[in-house]
Formats: structure tokens, C-alpha cells, sequence
């Protein structure tokens, strides 16, 4: 069985932007779900909304929380596909190096996924809610911390090494708390930002909930700048060359949007509030993504990756993309005009 | 080897089935189900039959929950879990697929939107609408088995991709459609199963019969759709290729699968015919019970078969179940091994062990090895490893250079037990013999089967056999032996006594 020239699987089936574009956008999805889902927790528990979580704001999004968990996972698939594609090498390795915490993160959502059903159905009233979202939101912690500990690990192919050679068995945590931590905070306090604008959109018509959710996404986006400026600053090495890289427009363009977005949200000009937090959102997906890069730099470079294009397939994806969104449109539409007719 | 390898004593194996079996279920069902959901709604509705709506409305609650919890989750966990046994292979899959799964993806997010709007519209959707999300979901979810089956039997038979590297070539590979029509009946029976088995707990007599009877046909339409895939597959040209037949001779597993595989059927036959359709009386939990269990068992048998005679490979004739590539491989007797690991733990006997026999094998444990090399030695271990494609298991060739084999060889020879087989099993004579012939020659010689040498020692007389167990020439595959004079002389004695036996 002699094969002269096997196919090689060294190459992109698609240009490096399409895929850095694509992986960009979803990413910013997933955050956005992720952070309706995570900081809608952590801001429903800090809010403490009169009547706790017999609230009818409080029940209304607790009802609504297994749903976002599906939005969320579903929207984080593609976004690690891309990752994968372009970044296996390091991101597998890192995968590996922590081998039992990645497999237990979706071990852990899917768990927190049925407390989150579990919280949204019973009937044994709100001490036992309270007790299935603290477990579920413990579950969510953890993904959240192993994400931060693996991905930081992955710009690190020489920490990997060292920690490998000094523990085989998967049971390494990224030990340099410094390195991820922050990085972990911000996205903490980034999910509470869009959690507390989430509780207020939704509370929009309860004077109580509208000023705890201003309360809370002005206090988050103040605390996610905090953090985000320390992680920036422990970049160490690292900053000066992102400080030259077009990374360092986006983060601009991100932070600008984040500040816009406050005084929108306090004049309740929602959507424009929520256009500029997307936007905020998605230059910091961006910001972090050239700081892979240039963390990577020496060690691994994806421009370097061959291209050969599989155009057909992806015309055939955007196609479905297409379909799909529409089919989507379209239920939703039906479900909501369904309520409104209910309402009627 | 660009990638750490990830040492877990649980075995690759184990970690793998596990998690895979379950959500292969889940995931079939999750599409038969919703196609049984909304055929059943619909004759509901027109029947105006209320009761049976109820209990649509609470298998759905379960089976949405089910699909969406367990099944989309699990099915990420699969990702996860082979990203870190088989590193190499997923990124030669992703590389080569990504828009197939871009596009399952799509698939993904519509099936799961639709599930959710499904069970929350039960009351709040006018009929026409419930079924159409209804629809919606099935379409979505059986889109994405045909997305997802491209992937799936690529990985067994790769086809004309091997030569053009091509998506289309790939992806429509010689055993796709046979694997699509048996996956879809496969799909129809688990969710008529199911609905027999939820079914038969009801309490109401009549309304019982009624959707007993209506979902026992559901499985057997199922049940022969798969059948007929299954004579599809089997009898795809690329299957009876060498390799596949080699593989299905070599080891008991893929015939034991299609035996489970036609048990199974025959259970669910005769099952669902009497306890459903004739006399849907006797159906009750128990007796589905048991009809779901062999659903299961069926499916499952042919996931073994097929996981089995793709051995020893990940990607068919590209890419070995180590992640090691076929290419590289044949040049590895000149290749350092060890230089091309990136992650080295200090120890080279264990890297080497890793990253060419660990991800089938533990040491001890999971598929041990341990006990095919206890009572032998070092430079029987070290011969054997250049014969490890000979061997009556398919495995891949040893990918290492000479120095590597001896270092591995050495370095498994310290981890087991290197006495004598007559020290260690206090045997004599003709046992001893037997014994002897066993661990150091059966291997890659099986009496009456693979790499059969009964023939060949047909006339010889005890010099020769002596001459032939000394010969370095007789195959750079093949050991010289290294025992020790009394299991020398016991394996001569017991090969000739071959000529008795068959003197006799
Ligand atoms: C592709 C997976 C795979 C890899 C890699 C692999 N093996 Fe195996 N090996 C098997 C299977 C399957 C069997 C059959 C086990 C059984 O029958 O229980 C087997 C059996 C064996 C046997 C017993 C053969 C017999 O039947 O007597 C030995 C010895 C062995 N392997 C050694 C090794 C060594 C040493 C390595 C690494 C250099 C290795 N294997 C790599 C799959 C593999
Ligand atoms: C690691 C695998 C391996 C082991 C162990 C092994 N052999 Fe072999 N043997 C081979 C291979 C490979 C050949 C060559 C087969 C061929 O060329 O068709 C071979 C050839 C032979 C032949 C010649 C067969 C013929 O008809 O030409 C004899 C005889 C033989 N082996 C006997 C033995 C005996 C006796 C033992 C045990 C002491 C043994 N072998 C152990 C792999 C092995």
C-alpha cells in the first residue's frame, strides 16, 4: 500500500481573513449570549429585586435562562470550529496539557444546562430555585475559568512545554493565576455589564428592574475598563508590540462604543445602547484575538498557513446560512406575534 | 507529532466509547423522535384525538429536553474528547471539512431553535404552525445527519479523496448513501421503539392499543430501512477490498457486531410484530423496555463494526489510529520518531511507547500488553516491534528507526515480567511447548488461521526447526528466537508434535 502523494491537511480551506472575519463575528455572538446567560445570573443575584426571585422580572428571566444557555452553546460552536482550524496546533496542545478541565467544561454546561431547566420548571418555590441556579452558575464558573486558564495557556508554547514535562496525566492548571486572571475578570465583569443591560431591557417597564439593571451595566462597564486595562498592562512584553498592531484600533474602537453605549442606555435609547455594546463587544473579541497573534509570534504563525480555497463548499454554506436565518426570522416572528395575538 | 499525548491509565478506548455510544443514540433518536412527533401530532389533530395529543405534549417535554440537553452537549463533548486522544486526526478532519460542519452548524442552530419553539408552543401555536416548527425540527436535525454521515464514513472509506484531496470526493465516498439510508432507518426505529415503550405505560386501555399499534409500525418500517441499508452497505465494493476483509478475519469483533447487529433485528421483529401490532395488549414498560434495549444494542453492534474494521486507522489508509500518517510511516525505518515529538517527557522509552502503541493500548489496564510480552525478553520484544504489522491484530507498522525499536523494546521489557514461561507457570514439556509457541510465535502465526506455519514444518525434522528458530534471515519481521534452551527445546518438541497430530 503505497501511496506517492497523500493529501496534506497543512493548508486552510478558505483565506485567512474569511476565517478570522467569520470567527470574529460569531465569537462576538457567543459573547453577547454568553453574557445575557452568565451576568444575567450574576446580576439577578446582585440586584436583589423586591421580592427576590419571586419577582416577576426575577421569574421571567430565570424562565428564560435554559434558552439562552442553548443560544450559547450553540453560538460558541463555531467559533472554536474557526479557532480550531487555524490555531489546532496550540489550541490542542494547550487542550491536552489540561486535559480533565477541558473535558469537564462540557461536562459542567451541560449540568449547569439541566439545573438551569430544573431552576425554570419547579414548583417547590424560590429557595429551591435559588439553590439549582447557585449549582448551575458554580458550573458556569468553571467553564468560564477553564476557558480563560486553557486559551491563555494556548499563547503559551513554552509554558506548555514546562508544564507538561512536569505533569502528563491532564491535571495541569495554568499555575501563573497572573497570567489569566485578569483576563478571566474582565470577561466577569464584561458578561455582568451585558447582564445588567439585558435585566434592564427586559425590565424596561418596572421602575425597580430598569434602575438596577442601569445600576449594574454603568457599574460593570466601569469595572470591566478597570480590568481590562490591568490585563492590558500585565501583557508585559507583549504590549509594546500590540500597542503597533491593528489590534490597537479596534480596542480604541471598542472602548469607545462601551462609553457611548451608557448614555444611550440611560436614555433608554435601547437599541442604539445595544448597537454600541455589540460594537464594544466585538472590538474586544478583536483586540484579543491580535493578542494571540502577536503572542504567538516565533512560535506560530497562521498567515504562514497554505490557502486552498474550497470555494463551492462555503458558497454552499452561505447559502444554508442564508435559508437558515430566514427559517429562524420567521419562527420567532410567529412564536412572538403568537404571544402578542395571547396578549390581545 | 506536534501535540502532547495526554496520559490517562483510563485507556483511549473506554474514554472514547463512552461518551460516543451515548450520544450516538441520543442524536438518532433526537431525529426519528421529532419525525414520530409531528406524523403523530398530525394524525392526532385530524382525529381530534385529545388524548393522544396530551401525551404527545409530554413526550415532547422529555424528548426536547433530552435532545437539547444531552444530545447537543454531548455531541460537543465528542469534539472535545477526540481533539484530545486523536489531536492529529481531528485537525486533518477539521482542515478538510470545516464547511461541512459550518454548514451542520447552520443545521444546528435551526434544530435547536425549532425544539425549543416546539415545546413551548404546544398551547400557544395554532395547530398549522406547531407542525410547521415541528417539520422545521425534523428537516433540520436529519440535514444535519446528512452533513454530519459525509464525515463520518470518510473516515472509513476515504475513496478518491486519497488521490485528489478533493471535499466532494470525500465527503461522497464510497459508503455514504449506504450508511445515510441505514442511519435514517435507524433514526425511525429508535423513535418508534421509544414511543411503544413510553406508550405502554399508559393508562388508558383503548387509547393505549391505539398508539402502541400506530408506533410498532413506525418501528418496523424503521427496522427495515435500516435492514436494507445495512445489505447496501455490506455489500459496498471498497468493503470487500483486502484490508476491510483482512480486518474482519483478524479480529472476532466485527463479526461478533453483525451477529449482535441480527439479533437484535430479529428481537425487534418478532417483538415488535407480536407485543405491537397483533396483540398490543402484551406491550407494556417491561416488554419495551427490553424491545429499547435492543434497539440499542443494534445500533450500537454497528458502530462497533464499523469503528472495528477501520483498525488500525483513524482515517482509512491516510492516517493510523496513533495519528501517525501512512507516509510517514513507510519511511520510518530511516526516520528518528523521537525527533519529530515535540512534547518529550524525558523518558524516550516512553514517548516512544506513547506515541505509537498508547492510544490502543495501556500497559496494563485497557487492552494490556503486558501479558502478550510476560515470559519473553528484550530482544523478543525489540524483533516483535519490527513485525507489529504482521501480527494477527491489524496495528501499524513500529515508526521509529532501528535504535527506537531497541530503546522501546528495552524499555517494555523492563515493565514486564522477562522470566522464563516455565519459572513463571511452572509448565513442562508438551505444555511448556504450547506455552512457548503461544506468547513467542502466536502473534504472528495462529495454528489453522493468520500467518499459519503448520505447513511449513509439515516434513521437518527437530535440526531444522532448531535452524529456523536461529535464522536471522528468515524475516526482518520476525524475531530470532531468544528463549532460553528449555523453551527451546519444549517448542521443538511441540511443533513436531504437530506431525503426530496430524498423522493421526
Ligand atoms: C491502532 C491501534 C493499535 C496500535 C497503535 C497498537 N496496537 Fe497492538 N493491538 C491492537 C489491537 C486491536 C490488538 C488486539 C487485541 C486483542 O485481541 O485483544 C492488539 C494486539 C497487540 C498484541 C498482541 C497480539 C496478539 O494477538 O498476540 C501486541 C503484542 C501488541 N498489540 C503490541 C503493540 C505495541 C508494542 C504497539 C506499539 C508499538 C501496539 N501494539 C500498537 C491495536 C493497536
Ligand atoms: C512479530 C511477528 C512474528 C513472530 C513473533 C514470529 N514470526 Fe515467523 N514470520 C513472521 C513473518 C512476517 C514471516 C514472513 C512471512 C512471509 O514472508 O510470508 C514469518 C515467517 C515464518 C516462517 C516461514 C513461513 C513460510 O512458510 O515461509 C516460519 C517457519 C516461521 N515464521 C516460524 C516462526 C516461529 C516458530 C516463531 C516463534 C518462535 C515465529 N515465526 C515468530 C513474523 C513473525
Amino acid at each position: 500500500m503505497i501511496f506517492l502523494a497523500l493529501p496534506d491537511y497543512d493548508v486552510l480551506p478558505a483565506p485567512l481573513w474569511l476565517v478570522t472575519l467569520l470567527h470574529v463575528l460569531t465569537l462576538t455572538l457567543h459573547f453577547a449570549a454568553m453574557g445575557c446567560l452568565f451576568g444575567g445570573m450574576l446580576a439577578l443575584f446582585a440586584a436583589r429585586l423586591p421580592g427576590g426571585l419571586e419577582n416577576p422580572n426575577a421569574r421571567k428571566l430565570v424562565k428564560l435562562f435554559p434558552t439562552l444557555m442553548a443560544a450559547t452553546v450553540t453560538l460558541g460552536v463555531a467559533p472554536l470550529l474557526f479557532a480550531q482550524l487555524v490555531y489546532g496546533k496550540v489550541l490542542y496542545s494547550a487542550a491536552i496539557v489540561s486535559g480533565w478541565f477541558w473535558l469537564g467544561v462540557p461536562l459542567a454546561a451541560m449540568l449547569a444546562y439541566a439545573c438551569l431547566y430544573a431552576a425554570a420548571f419547579t414548583k417547590r418555590g424560590p429557595a429551591r430555585v435559588r439553590v439549582w441556579l447557585l449549582l448551575a452558575l458554580a458550573g458556569l464558573v468553571f467553564v468560564s475559568v477553564t476557558y480563560s486558564s486553557v486559551f491563555s495557556l494556548a499563547e503559551r508554547p513554552e509554558a506548555q512545554k514546562t508544564h507538561y514535562a512536569g505533569d502528563t496525566s491532564g491535571m495541569v492548571w495554568l499555575p501563573d493565576v497572573g497570567a489569566w486572571i485578569f483576563r478571566w475578570l474582565h470577561m466577569l465583569t464584561g458578561a455582568l455589564t451585558v447582564g445588567g443591560f439585558f435585566l434592564g431591557v427586559l425590565g424596561r417597564k418596572d421602575e425597580a428592574a430598569w434602575s438596577k439593571g442601569k445600576l449594574l451595566f454603568t457599574l460593570g462597564t466601569g469595572a470591566a475598563f478597570v480590568t481590562g486595562m490591568i490585563y492590558l498592562l500585565t501583557l508585559g512584553d507583549v504590549l509594546a508590540p500590540f500597542m503597533r498592531s491593528a489590534g490597537i484600533y479596534s480596542l480604541t474602537v471598542g472602548i469607545l462604543a462601551a462609553v457611548v453605549a451608557v448614555p444611550l442606555y440611560l436614555m433608554r435609547k435601547l437599541v442604539g445602547a445595544g448597537v454600541a455594546l455589540g460594537l464594544g463587544v466585538m472590538g474586544m473579541v478583536h483586540a484579543r484575538h491580535v493578542v494571540r497573534d502577536v503572542r504567538l509570534e516565533g512560535h506560530f504563525d497562521a498567515k504562514a498557513i497554505g490557502v486552498d480555497p474550497q470555494w463551492a463548499v462555503f458558497a454552499l454554506f452561505a447559502v444554508c446560512l442564508v435559508i437558515a436565518l430566514g427559517a429562524v426570522a420567521w419562527m420567532l416572528r410567529i412564536f412572538f406575534k403568537a404571544d402578542a395575538e395571547q396578549a390581545a | 507529532m506536534p501535540y502532547p499525548f495526554w496520559e490517562t491509565d483510563v485507556g483511549y478506548g473506554p474514554l472514547m466509547a463512552v461518551i460516543a455510544v451515548l450520544h450516538v443514540f441520543v442524536s438518532h433518536f433526537a431525529i426519528g423522535g421529532g419525525l414520530y412527533l409531528v406524523v403523530a401530532e398530525r394524525a392526532a389533530r385530524a382525529g381530534a384525538d385529545l388524548q393522544r395529543l396530551a401525551f404527545l405534549e409530554r413526550l415532547s417535554k422529555f424528548f426536547v429536553l433530552l435532545s437539547l440537553v444531552f444530545g447537543a452537549l454531548s455531541g460537543v463533548m465528542i469534539w472535545f474528547i477526540v481533539g484530545l486522544l486523536s489531536p492529529a486526526g481531528t485537525e486533518a478532519l477539521i482542515r478538510t471539512f470545516v464547511w461541512g460542519w459550518a454548514i451542520e452548524w447552520v443545521f444546528f442552530i435551526v434544530e435547536i431553535l425549532a425544539a425549543i419553539l416546539y415545546y413551548y408552543g404546544w398551547k400557544r401555536l395554532s395547530a398549522r404552525r406547531h407542525m410547521a416548527i415541528g417539520w422545521i425540527y425534523f428537516v433540520a436535525a436529519w440535514l444535519s445527519l446528512v452533513v454530519i454521515n459525509g464525515i463520518v464514513t470518510f473516515m472509513l472509506t476515504p475513496g478518491a479523496w486519497l488521490e485528489t484531496g478533493e471535499f466532494w470526493d470525500g465527503f461522497f465516498n464510497p459508503t455514504y448513501w449506504p450508511s445515510l439510508v441505514m442511519r435514517t432507518g435507524i433514526c425511525i426505529l429508535l423513535g418508534g421503539v421509544f414511543a411503544v415503550f413510553v406508550a405502554g405505560g399508559h393508562a388508558d386501555r383503548p387509547s393505549r392499543l391505539r398508539i402502541v399499534r400506530g408506533a410498532a409500525l413506525w418501528g418496523i418500517a424503521g427496522l427495515l430501512i435500516s435492514a436494507a441499508g445495512w445489505l447496501y452497505y455490506e455489500n459496498v465494493d471498497v468493503l470487500s477490498q483486502k484490508a476491510f476483509v483482512d480486518v474482519a478475519e483478524r479480529l472476532v469483533l466485527p463479526t461478533m457486531a453483525v451477529e449482535y447487529m441480527l439479533i437484535a433485528g430479529a428481537i425487534l421483529a418478532g417483538g415488535l410484530l407480536v407485543t405491537g401490532v397483533f396483540a398490543p395488549g402484551l406491550q407494556r414498560r417491561p416488554v419495551g423496555f427490553v424491545l429499547l434495549i435492543a434497539a440499542l444494542m443494534g445500533f450500537g453492534a454497528f458502530e462497533f463494526y464499523r469503528e472495528s474494521v477501520r483498525k488500525p486507522f483513524v482515517i482509512h489508509g491516510y492516517m493510523y489510529a496513533n495519528g501517525l500518517r501512512v507516509d510517514r510511516v513507510e519511511a520510518g525505518a530511516e526516520e528518528s520518531l523521537l525527533e519529530s515529538i515535540a512534547y518529550r517527557t524525558g523518558d524516550d522509552g516512553r514517548d516512544l511507547f506513547n506515541y505509537s502503541c498508547r492510544s490502543c493500548h495501556e500497559l496494563e489496564g485497557y487492552r494490556a500488553i503486558k501479558p502478550f510480552f510476560d515470559g519473553t525478553d528484550k530482544d523478543y520484544i525489540t524483533g516483535a516491534l519490527a513485525g507489529l504489522h504482521a501480527m494477527r491484530a491489524p496495528m501499524p507498522p513500529f515508526a521509529g528507526n532501528a535504535e527506537e525499536r531497541a530503546k522501546l523494546g528495552a524499555w517494555v521489557a523492563e515493565r514486564v515480567d522477562t522470566r522464563p514461561l516455565h519459572e513463571i507457570h511452572r509448565l513442562e514439556g508438551l505444555a511448556l511447548g504450547r506455552r512457548v509457541f503461544e506468547m513467542r510465535c502466536g502473534s504472528c502465526h495462529v495454528r489453522g488461521g493468520h500467518g499459519d506455519v503448520t505447513e511449513t514444518f509439515e516434513d521437518f525434522e527437530a535440526e531444522d526447526i532448531d535452524e529456523v528458530l536461529s535464522d536471522v534471515e528468515m524475516s526482518e519481521e520476525m524475531p530470532v528466537f531468544s528463549g532460553d534452551d528449555k523453551e527451546r527445546k519444549a517448542l521443538i518438541d511441540y511443533i513436531l508434535s504437530w506431525q503426530a497430530e496430524a498423522a493421526r
